[in-house]
């Protein structure tokens, strides 16, 4: 402890030095004078306004900038967490993960390949205009077309046609029985837009108009989103806040500092920042075990990782809990193919062999699969994501053990996608999201035409478990199917499937109300202030 | 003087080609695809498909660079290929932002390091001389970036103090923009009065060992009037010329700044749109920067001969 | 040269960055003997402690032992210095001495291609050519060794006119000697001054333009132990474990410090106009 204080004492040191460096001219001490007073007057107006009335505007770091409004079209989480207060879909999740109507009122299901929705009447856009069947079938048709080129058509792949029954009534009607249909409504991008907007603007990327509980008022790029309360929400005292005000700021740094002193409401924060906030005055540490996880996929095409035996020798070498004591400083949970918050979609991996971090076994297999004295082989991993390349560096140490030399290369954003869709890298470090229903996690990245299935990997078996799951409506035999999927998967081993970490957000105390999961991470209907 | 000016601005043509073509080809060598970054792995064939024909990414490169250039040469930029904004709107307004940064940045540069340059030249090889230059030199020899971070977080533990947030323009709100502007400012400005002070030294240094000089200092001038009255003066084309030299460079140089302390500015556009391969974007802003660096090198060099009538226009 | 060293010695300011280079040579040529562990092995067990008799500078997230790091980080951050700077100033020096010599339509050329790195900014530059390259140590060094080139150009093309205008060359072309002994043997040797000088300014920025490719991810590669690379990864622990950022940043302020005195009294003592007592 003591060492701790000593460190400190140095470390303030060094600043002073600095400080005396830049304050060597009259100049800037003044400089400085002038900015300790506006502050001054700025924190004494803010408590003013406290005594009297609490002004209703929430402040939101935003680590990245949005890459655009238009929810068809951008899958960025930047972009989502602004639309989505703006848009609404046909259906949603509750707390629970079940779904539950959002603009439609109740649906049916006449038989396996139809479904009815009855929306909301009287429900209007943010320019004034009724919402009705006509806009959804609009919406979904837009996201369908291929001009369009959206992100969430595969999701929607399925479709035959949409029709119009009446001004509150819309049908859907698919090729086959999907199991996920519902779910994929429930999507971000899966929303009701203006079909006037899009045809008046080209695209939705810079305007925006919903039917949500808050109204895009103006962007201004790297800098800010101001979103405002809709007056006329159909809900009633929905929502409580005025005006939301997104900031974007990159660096966790000034994130951090910024919630300390009450420049922002809120902002997300990785594990290191959580635990640093955790004793603060003033701000609330919320966490919840996100939907995402990393994996480390290989190229099953590759001259040694075509070998399974090499694949899950690898595995075995692989000790995953130092992984999130290190890299996610202990607050993960080992997991498979399905994160463990799609509660009980996933399974318990802790007792699976493949994850006993045996050795001696690992040597085993390799010795069998004729690699005895290990070989040489690269990871990939991109430099945004520290844990990433923490995870990278901790893989090196520990495959050592059974002989295999790692070298690491860490590439920029840009050409991280580019490695990950031509499946350019042996061996790659990355993060997946689950999606809102197992079949995205299954099916979309391992079945052998799933379109994101980068990997390679082929297996009549497993493709045959998760054609049938997504075709079973039955909740319990589906669940069945996918328990041996997994287990399939993992024996397979594709993908070495790691930690889903937990997400924290900080929040002033001042913020009421507010509670994220992993489905809805920022969910301000009933956020007040106070 | 006339036709020297226009020999020099026609000059700059080539290199703004030069730049133009660079640049260009550099965003299609490089590793990376723009439809699958947008999309992300959501995305089908179809839809890659799709938007690599938006934006016109089939087509043959010399087609793609001319029609680039006949919209720059009208100056029509084109538009974001991830956010449809119109590319030279958001360029210019981002340079005011950069453009007040590099100011006050270099105000404070100045303001430290001429005076202190013109201390140690007086004092060749003294005491004040060496220290004027470890303290001046130690600033140059800090990464900006551990700078800015140090100094977030002790204002922010010591003094609770962060800078507000969300930039607002200094005619919109002068004192908060002011406020904004002061930390970042000061980060960049410590790294460049190093080379301020080297330059006003040996600068003031020269002059004072010239001939003339030696005359007035002969005949009996007082110290402070030889400084003002004749070496400064002589001494200022050269620091005339660094400062020209980095005001162009912190206009793209700011990036880590600017990305630190979230300000929008030029340097932050650039590598956003990199990260993104918004080509479109990362084309128009860096021949910007290089038209405005070659300018403000244009206007120094004139200035200079101005100043210097001894520099011959040929 | 003893008349160099003598002025060297004079100028304490430059006799303390020649002391500090030559430590930091030194370091990093003993580094296996002076540094008590491997750079890359991981304590896992001792993530993220002080300062200790067992670890002098404390440990990182991974429980790696600083001091060696910092040791090796010598070697790292030296190499990529000397290279980058070898690769700049050699490119300068053979442009400018092409342009510089020849002038008319060479020089024009040259010196447009040379005006047109330059007014692309440093960072982005580097940063465009690592990415083209795919990043790694050589490749970090062959783009900082690009940036710099313009800069070394211009400064060796600048000295060439001038020396060139010298009458014992004129007196050298007009008896016929051959151009390639002109430049090596008349011009070269009496360029040195200037483009020594910038050759050690340059070294400080390598190494600092490493740090912030380092800080853009675009750096030297982990668990290669780069200063800059140091410096990036602990600015999210320097709450917890402020010996994770003070002693790279200290050793990285204090590297690039001596270079930028160095530089600063070379400048001084080569400087013919500055030294006519």
């Amino acid at each position: 402890m003591f060492k701790k204080q000593y460190m400190y004492v140095l470390f303030i040191a060094l600043i002073l030095l600095l400080a005396a460096c830049s304050n060597e001219s009259s100049e800037t001490e003044e400089g400085n004078d002038t900015t300790t007073e506006t502050e001054n007057e700025s924190e004494e107006s803010v408590s003013e306004e406290t005594a009297s009335d609490v002004e209703q505007v929430i402040k939101i770091a935003n680590d990245q900038e949005p890459a655009g409004l238009d929810p068809h079209k951008t899958p960025a989480a930047s972009s989502i967490r602004v639309y989505s207060k703006i848009y609404e879909g046909l259906v949603t999740f509750d707390e629970n993960m079940e779904v539950e109507g959002q603009l439609a009122e109740s649906w049916e299901q006449p038989d396996d390949t139809t479904y009815l929705f009855n929306l909301i009447e009287g429900v209007q856009f943010h320019n004034g205009r009724e919402m009705t069947a006509e806009d959804v079938k609009y919406s979904f048709e837009r996201i369908l077309d291929e001009e369009t080129a959206s992100h969430i058509a595969s999701y929607f792949a399925g479709i035959e046609s949409i029709e119009v029954l009446g001004d509150y009534q819309v049908q859907f009607k698919l090729a086959e029985p999907d199991a996920t249909f519902l779910s994929n409504l429930t999507h971000s991008g899966a929303v009701i837009v203006p079909q006037e907007v899009v045809e008046e603007n080209g695209d939705l990327q810079q305007v925006a108009v919903g039917t949500g509980p808050f109204v895009f008022e103006e962007w201004v790029p790297d800098n800010s989103v101001t979103l405002t309360k809709n007056e006329n929400y159909y809900l009633d005292g929905i929502p409580k806040l005025n005006r939301i005000e997104y900031y974007t700021m990159l660096e966790e740094a000034s994130r951090l500092s910024a919630i300390r002193t009450g420049e922002i409401d809120m902002t997300t924060v990785n594990a290191q920042s959580a635990e640093l906030l955790s004793g603060q005055e003033g701000v609330e540490i919320k966490d919840y075990q996100s939907l995402e996880y990393s994996y480390v996929g290989f190229n099953v095409e590759h001259e040694i990782l075509s070998d399974v035996k090499v694949r899950q020798a690898l595995s075995l070498a692989t000790n995953r809990q130092e992984i999130v004591d290190i890299a996610w400083k202990g607050e993960g949970l080992v997991t498979g193919p399905i994160a463990p918050s799609m509660a009980d979609w996933s399974i318990d991996v802790e007792a699976h062999e493949l994850y006993s971090n045996d050795v001696d076994k690992a040597k085993e297999l390799l010795a069998e699969a004729g690699y005895a004295d290990g070989f040489d082989i690269t990871i990939t991993t991109a430099s945004s994501y520290p844990d990433m390349v923490d995870t990278a560096q901790l893989l090196q140490q520990q495959w050592k053990e059974i002989g295999v030399n790692a070298e690491i290369q860490q590439v920029e954003w840009g050409e991280y996608i580019d490695i990950w869709s031509n499946t350019s890298a042996d061996i790659l470090v990355g993060r997946n999201g689950s999606g809102s229903d197992p079949d995205r996690a299954m099916n979309y990245f391992f079945h052998t035409e799933g379109s994101a299935n980068v990997w390679n990997f082929s297996s009549d078996e497993y493709d045959t478990l998760v054609e049938e799951a997504r075709r079973t409506i039955d909740l319990d035999a589906r669940k069945e199917i996918y328990v041996e999927a997994q287990n399939l998967l993992l024996e397979l081993s594709p993908n070495l499937f790691m930690v889903s970490p937990k997400n924290y957000v900080a929040v002033r105390d001042s913020v009421v109300d507010y509670v994220p999961y992993a489905h809805s991470t920022e969910d301000l209907d009933e956020v007040f202030k106070k | 003087m006339f036709t020297y000016v226009i020999r020099r601005i026609l000059m700059l043509v080539p290199v703004l080609f030069g730049v133009s073509v660079l640049i260009f080809l550099v965003m299609r060598i490089i590793p990376g695809d723009v439809a699958q970054t947008i999309l992300g792995t959501d995305a089908t064939p179809e839809a890659l498909q799709q938007l690599r024909e938006d934006f016109g990414l089939n087509l043959p490169l010399h087609i793609q660079y001319f029609n680039w250039m006949s919209g720059v040469l009208t100056l029509d930029f084109g538009e974001s290929m991830r956010t449809g904004k119109e590319i030279l709107p958001d360029i210019l307004s981002r340079f005011t932002v950069t453009f007040e940064l590099t100011l006050i940045s270099a105000l404070i540069a100045w303001i430290i390091a001429i005076p202190m340059g013109i201390i140690a030249a007086m004092k060749r090889n003294s005491n004040t001389d060496f220290g004027v230059r470890i303290v001046s030199l130690l600033g140059v020899s800090f990464p900006n970036f551990a700078l800015a971070t140090i100094i977030i977080l002790v204002l922010a533990l010591v003094f609770s103090y962060s800078p507000p947030v969300g930039y607002v323009g200094f005619f919109e709100d002068p004192f908060k923009n002011l406020e904004i502007m002061i930390i970042p400012a000061i980060v960049m400005g410590t790294s460049m009065a190093g080379a301020v002070m080297r330059m006003t030294r040996s600068s003031v240094l020269e002059i004072l060992m010239q001939d003339f000089i030696r005359t007035i200092r002969a005949k009996g001038a007082k110290e402070r009037v030889v400084i003002f009255q004749h070496a400064l003066k002589n001494a200022m084309i050269p620091i005339l010329t660094i400062i020209g030299l980095q005001v162009g460079t912190l206009l793209g140089g700011a990036v880590i700044v600017e990305q630190i302390f979230s300000l929008p500015g030029l340097g932050q556009l650039v590598l956003t749109a990199i990260n993104q391969r918004d080509f479109m974007v990362v084309q128009g802003s860096v021949l910007f920067i290089a038209f405005i660096f070659v300018l403000v090198n244009l206007l120094i060099d004139i200035l200079y001969a101005y100043i210097d009538p001894r520099i011959s226009y040929k | 040269m003893r008349q160099f060293i003598k002025r060297l010695y004079k100028d304490k300011v430059g006799l303390l960055g020649a002391i500090g280079i030559l430590l930091v040579i030194f370091i990093a040529i003993f580094a296996p003997v002076i540094a008590p562990y491997s750079p890359d092995e991981m304590f896992t067990a001792h993530a993220l402690e002080g300062p200790s008799g067992e670890f002098l500078l404390g440990t990182d997230e991974f429980g790696r032992d600083i001091f060696s790091r910092i040791i090796y980080g010598a070697q790292v951050s030296l190499q990529v210095g000397l290279i980058a700077v070898g690769i700049g100033a050699s490119l300068g020096l053979i442009f400018g001495l092409i342009a510089g010599y020849f002038q008319g339509k060479t020089d024009q050329i040259i010196m447009r291609i040379m005006d047109v790195f330059f007014a692309f900014p440093d960072i982005l530059l580097a940063l465009t050519i690592v990415a083209v390259l795919g990043p790694s140590v050589v490749n970090t060094m062959v783009a900082i060794g690009i940036v710099f080139t313009p800069v070394f150009t211009r400064i060796v093309r600048g000295a060439v006119i001038g020396v060139k205008e010298n009458e014992y060359i004129t007196n050298a072309v007009a008896i016929g000697v051959s151009p390639f002994k002109i430049v090596f043997k008349h011009i070269t040797p009496n360029i040195m001054a200037p483009f020594i000088v910038q050759i050690t300014l340059a070294l400080s920025g390598a190494i600092l333009t490493e740090a912030s490719l380092s800080f853009l991810g675009l750096g030297v590669q982990p668990p290669n132990p780069s200063w800059g690379g140091m410096l990036d990864a602990s600015r999210t622990y320097m709450e917890f474990a402020p010996w994770t950022i003070i002693f790279p940043t200290v050793a990285i302020v204090l590297t690039i410090f001596c270079f930028n005195l160095l530089g600063d009294s070379l400048r001084d003592i080569l400087d013919p106009k500055l030294n006519k007592e």
